[in-house]
């Protein structure tokens, strides 16, 4: 009775699920294996995914600095709200979240107001004599739209991570002799690992995939494997091979959250 | 014989302005087991951390080996402590939980290996060193607690409620191993408890705590025999508590009448509070009973009965393995032995009236003296 119950009530989210996200990759799948022209079946469009490497590479490491770097700069200020009040604690969370209120594109065009050549940082400098720097088109900046924009999505799960070690195990390491800096080595940083590859997992996945930050704060060298893809459709007219660059880039995210939520063994709370 | 390890002196400690500990006084001696005991609430935790040094006192002081160690950080305290639930690691197996004050302190990995795999023998854990800790059992999981804080060897080591979430049978179980422990090692030991029959059995000096302050310090047969007020002599045991009148010494009347007593010291005429334990109370039959009384209620408790007996509508509590029918008129005497004086105290006239007893009414309170802190 119960049983037939629940699934009733996944039914729509069953629906949702097939009509969403089944239907549409078994299209994606469609196209990449078919000739563009005539239709066929065909191995071509998989065939010159090769020609890509380079930059997915590119995509790639620009991602995972993305998350390092996401990860140093968050990981403090995780482990500060976790330790204030809860009052602190609910509008610290909010402000974090309040950047996320706004479009992505807006917050993206932002950046590009203050680094292009005539932009707010460039005028400052020139004016204070330093003179005008190359900011924008560069893999820095690129890097910079990628850990602005995803920042949030590393400090919540370790936020809610650290927040939920018990505070007596802190005790007990201070009570075993540990210094506050020893604590946080031996016990604080193992116990929020399931934080930390969540976190990075949440940076990673969207980053790497992402074509409008490189669009707008990198230049030609720093195409990214989601310009490539939006071009296919766009300006190449090429859906069918970009479709194989959606599934290769598909099969890269998988594998890359397979193997972090292999790195976090058994531990549990790795959401992705 | 044993000389002083730690005093606290005048130690009070308040919460936003509410005192929770109010002039603690205590010195503890090395190689001593000593138990803070008390009911919820009482400050016997919050002493315990003050000595661990989780807590700094409002004002006071603490010192250990006559050196104030108010500002010394846990991590520079040759003190240990067992916390209420284990608070073991769980990202460390049994083996890496008890060496990590070992490695903290950057032993050589030898010596590790020797001293934990002595301790996982003392502890009864011996082979479980590679066992992930939430796998274990409470019990387990208690012992390796006691390991992780023992391995350490520290001069004391603290422990706060450790059994309270153990069963009965392993309850008494590891009381007995924590005192082979405490006499094998020559470890004090400052154990918190609100369970006055683990308290009185374990260890060499009780401290009774209420309301932020100390009642009673004493070892576990003085307390129970000699209760100072009447908050000690209803936490320690069963009390049936009276007002009664000290004529002059070995005097004390109650009841309309005159009994003899082994008291002395008190004014003439001072009114006092009289203690009287039930199993001390005999039954006679009734022309031969000091007082005469009516039996309102028996239970059978396994090794005695618990009988309700009402004189002159004041209800005393009395054990006796002999059954006494309800409402039959039964006869008592007590012996000088068996009445304790006690000065009147603030307590005076809030305990020992067994008017309102039950069973059930027992069990319910214990229950939520479980769920503290």
């Amino acid at each position: 009775m119960k049983r037939n119950k629940s699934a009733y009530l996944s039914l729509p989210y069953i629906i949702f699920m097939v009509v969403f996200t089944l239907i549409p990759l078994g299209v994606v799948a469609y196209y990449a294996l078919t000739d563009p022209a005539t239709g066929e079946f065909t191995l071509d469009n998989l065939m010159h995914l090769s020609e890509f490497l380079p930059v997915l590479g590119q995509s790639v490491l620009y991602s995972l600095v993305s998350a390092v770097i996401c990860l140093i700069l968050g990981y403090p200020v995780a482990y500060y709200i976790a330790h204030r009040g809860k009052t602190a604690q609910k509008i610290l969370y909010m402000l974090i979240m309040l950047p996320m209120c706004m479009s992505f594109l807006l917050r993206t065009l932002a950046w590009v107001g203050l680094l292009q050549d005539t932009g707010i940082i460039n005028n400052f400098l020139d004016w204070i004599g330093i003179g005008r720097l190359q900011l924008i088109r560069t893999p820095a900046a690129v890097v910079l739209g990628m850990v602005y924009n995803y920042l949030p999505y590393m400090i919540l799960p370790l936020y809610s991570i650290i927040v939920k070690i018990d505070n007596r195990l802190i005790e007990a390491a201070e009570d075993l002799g540990c210094t506050p800096a020893q604590t946080f080595l031996r016990v604080a940083l193992p116990l929020s690992v399931p934080g930390i590859l969540s976190g990075m997992t949440m940076v990673f996945v969207p980053a790497v995939s992402t074509f409008y930050i490189s669009l707008k704060l990198g230049g030609p060298d720093t195409v990214l494997i989601g310009d490539i893809i939006e071009r296919q459709f766009k300006q190449a007219n090429n859906p069918n091979l970009g479709a194989a660059l959606s599934l290769l880039l598909m099969v890269l995210v998988f594998l890359c959250t397979g193997l972090m939520n292999r790195f976090g063994g058994d531990e549990e709370g790795v959401v992705v | 014989m044993s000389k002083e390890l730690i005093r606290l002196r005048d130690l009070t400690m308040e919460f936003d302005g509410e005192r929770i500990l109010d002039s603690i006084n205590l010195y503890i001696n090395d190689h001593e087991f000593l138990t803070l005991l008390g009911p919820s609430g009482c400050g016997k935790t919050t002493t315990l951390r003050i000595i661990g040094g989780f807590l700094t006192p409002t004002s006071g002081t603490v010192t250990f080996d006559g050196k104030c160690i108010n500002d010394v950080p846990p991590y520079d305290r040759q003190i240990n402590t067992v916390f209420q639930r284990y608070a073991l690691f769980p990202h460390l197996n049994v083996f890496d939980n008890i060496a990590f004050g070992l490695k903290v302190a950057k032993c050589p990995k030898d010596e590790i290996n020797e001293r934990v795999n002595r301790m996982l023998e003392i502890v009864s854990l011996k082979g479980y060193g590679h066992r992930n800790v939430a796998s274990l059992s409470g019990g387990q999981q208690q012992r390796v607690a006691i390991a992780r804080a023992l391995v350490n060897e520290p001069k004391v080591l603290l422990l706060d409620e450790p059994l309270a979430a153990l069963d009965l049978r392993l309850r008494k179980d590891m009381q007995n191993e924590l005192k082979r422990i405490q006499r094998e090692t020559g470890i004090t030991f400052v154990y918190v408890t609100h369970d006055q029959e683990e308290a009185l059995s374990m260890s060499d000096t009780v401290v009774v705590m209420d309301k932020g302050r100390i009642q009673q310090i004493g070892k576990p047969e003085d307390i129970y025999n000699e209760p100072k007020n009447a908050f000690v002599a209803d936490f320690i045991g069963e009390s049936n508590i009276l007002d009664g009148t000290m004529l002059e010494d070995f005097k004390v009347k109650f009841f309309g009448r005159t009994f003899v007593c082994v008291d002395k010291g008190f004014a003439p005429n001072e009114p006092v509070d009289v203690v009287i334990r039930p199993e001390d109370i005999d039954i006679v039959a009734p022309e031969e009973g000091h007082l005469v009384g009516t039996v309102t209620n028996i239970t059978f408790k396994g090794l005695n009965y618990d009988i309700i007996v009402e004189f002159k509508g004041f209800k005393w509590l009395i054990q006796s393995t002999d059954y006494c029918a309800v409402d039959s008129t039964i006869g008592i005497r007590l012996n000088p032995e068996d009445i304790h004086i006690m000065k009147k105290s603030e307590y005076s006239g809030m305990f020992g009236d067994y008017s309102s007893y039950s069973a059930e009414f027992d069990e319910l309170t214990e229950d939520a003296a479980d769920e503290e802190e």
